[in-house]
């Protein structure tokens, strides 16, 4: 069997039964988690408690920082790394390598549908945000294209991420550890580095598409040497296409023990 | 003929526990039984054999091609594993389908192939609801649905009828026999030798990972009819009981229990002894609670096999 037929058959179902998982129900309220803040932030700014100027400042320092910083990669993380991981866990790899499918068909099918269910809810929750934001400005074509903008950018963003994690998830088994130290501890850290080693860092690539002015109140922008935007544009799609590729060379040779063996 | 399943000076050990060593091992149409103890070997042996690990040394192949990655193969194998697995966020139908969909049929055929697979295992009226809602035994029927589904020409079972209601256990030999007499492979495993016997008489009997036996069913029951016999009897006349059996030539010893409430009986001709205890318990009313064979279980009967 070529290996499209398969793909869409996996993405397909992979999709429809992530979207009945527990796990999804808990990520839908962590997505929502920056549209709660953004209402209450527009709370305060009708009782007086804050001005507009205040509310599109937390937009632009708080919620974005939070998006890129924190949603996209920990989502991104869960969401790739369950892909080998949960099959490990649950026992159910075999009945997905032991059809005549090639591996990286299995892999690829359910990486685009744990894709797909990731970016619907950074999408949806960033929309919310985002209109929460900017409802007084929504006539303005500018406010619609740094819309188009951001969310471009977490799709990249999750793309990349996704991508590095699924290659994790195909490589170790208690996958997270690590992938929790490179979100919070690389990824945080060496971002922040003068020179060209901040360009070590996948969160480098991303802030350097944002429309965000340098300035020293900005959590995105602070010792930030940006690259160019196309630039940065294709080293994200090489890096997820990369790690994509590590992924499945890792999957197809790589034997996977599914208990103690008798 | 060629042998369906070949398999040559094969090795697989994890770190430093043994899976398998050095095992030759032709298998022909027909049913196989891969019996032994717990630990012995058996799904190590399948799960190469279904191409889910590589061996370490030697070499198997199905059909004449290695399995290990060669997804080609799996059109022709169906493979039933041991571990109560299952995706449980979906129903036992889209479970079955989707595998039937993966295996290449389409449309109307795949929903078809699905649906004689779930009505093979009695689970057409359970289809739609959520594999998380199954019982152990009902689980167990679903992996053998999606190891048939294809109408494989080599099938394997890993314990098969593990956790399956008495019902069900024979409806399944009978399914697996039905299968053998279509001319297919079957290979099924169990560490429970009446399991097998009831299916077929070609066995394998494998242990601490190496092949300890092969061949015919009957030639292996002798060898174990002759394995001198414990019986452990419970009752609160022991000597009494004891005096009546010490005059047989078919018993080589007798020993009472420590709390003087039973006695340990061994015999050669276990059979013959059964039937004579049997008429004697009868005829002499001593009163019995309980008789046990403590050693009549595979690990026993294989550790007289190696002469331990």
């Amino acid at each position: 069997m070529k290996a499209k037929r398969p793909i869409r058959i996996l993405f397909r179902s992979f999709f429809s039964s992530g979207l009945r998982a527990k796990r999804t129900r808990v990520f839908i309220l962590l997505a929502l988690v920056p549209v709660l803040l953004m209402l209450a932030a527009r709370i305060m700014e009708g009782v007086g408690s804050a001005s507009a100027r205040d509310v599109a400042g937390f937009f632009g320092h708080f919620m974005l920082s939070l998006y890129f910083q924190l949603l996209i990669p920990v989502l991104a993380l869960f969401f790739g790394t369950s892909i080998v991981n949960e099959e490990l866990d649950n026992k159910t790899l075999v009945y997905l390598t032991t059809v005549p499918v090639p591996r990286r068909a299995v892999l690829l099918g359910k990486y685009l549908a744990a894709l797909l269910l990731a970016a619907l809810l950074i999408v949806a929750g960033f929309l919310l945000c985002f209109l929460a934001a900017s409802f007084t400005r929504l006539g303005d074509a500018a406010a619609w294209e740094e819309l188009g903008l951001f969310l471009g950018t977490s799709l990249l963003a999750l793309f990349c991420y996704s991508a590095l994690f699924t290659a994790l998830g195909a490589f170790m088994k208690k996958s997270i550890l690590l992938g929790l130290f490179f979100v919070f501890g690389w990824e945080s850290v060496v971002q922040y580095f003068p020179g060209v080693t901040q360009k070590f860092t996948i969160i480098h690539w991303i802030k350097s598409l944002l429309p965000i002015p340098p300035g020293q109140n900005s959590f995105l922008s602070f010792q930030l040497q940006p690259s160019p935007p196309l630039q940065s544009v294709l080293t994200l799609l090489a890096a997820g296409l990369l790690f994509l590729y590590i992924a499945v060379f890792i999957f197809e040779r790589k034997e996977y023990i599914l208990s103690d063996n008798a | 003929m060629t042998p369906v399943l070949k398999a040559e000076k094969l090795s697989k050990w994890y770190g430093n526990i043994l899976g398998i060593s050095d095992i030759n091992l032709e298998i022909r149409s027909g049913i196989t039984g891969l019996l032994g103890p717990n630990g012995a070997g058996k799904s190590t042996f399948l799960k190469i054999a279904a191409g889910q690990l590589k061996p370490k040394l030697g070499a198997l192949t199905v059909f004449g091609e290695p399995v290990y990655g060669n997804p080609r193969l799996f059109r022709r194998i169906g493979f039933c594993p041991e571990h109560d697995s299952a995706y449980v966020e979906m129903s036992g139908r889209g479970f079955i389908l989707l595998l039937a969909r993966l295996h290449g049929f389409a449309g109307a055929e795949a929903a078809a192939k699905a649906e004689k697979a779930l009505a093979t295992v009695g689970l057409l009226d359970s289809q739609d609801r959520l594999i998380k809602g199954y019982s152990f035994g009902m689980r167990q029927r679903l992996r053998l649905a999606s190891s048939i589904l294809h109408e494989p020409e080599l099938l394997m079972l890993d314990e098969p009828l593990r956790g399956v209601d008495p019902l069900w256990r024979i409806r399944i030999m009978q399914l697996i026999k039905d299968y053998g007499k279509l001319g297919r492979t079957v290979i099924v495993s169990s560490h429970i030798l009446p399991e097998i016997e009831a299916m077929t008489n070609e066995i394998v009997l494998i242990h601490q990972g190496k092949i300890f036996a092969k061949g015919d069913i009957h030639r292996i029951r002798n060898l174990i009819d002759s394995h001198p016999h414990q019986v452990s009897i419970r009752t609160p006349h022991p000597r009494q009981l004891a005096a009546r059996l010490i005059g047989n030539d078919f018993i080589s010893g007798i020993e009472f229990a420590s709390d003087h409430r039973g006695l340990t009986v061994r015999t050669n001709q276990r059979d013959q002894f059964f039937t004579h205890l049997m008429s004697l318990l009868a005829e002499s009313g001593v009163e019995t609670e309980e008789i046990t064979s403590p050693d009549d279980n595979l690990q026993a009967v294989f550790d007289y096999l190696i002469g331990k």
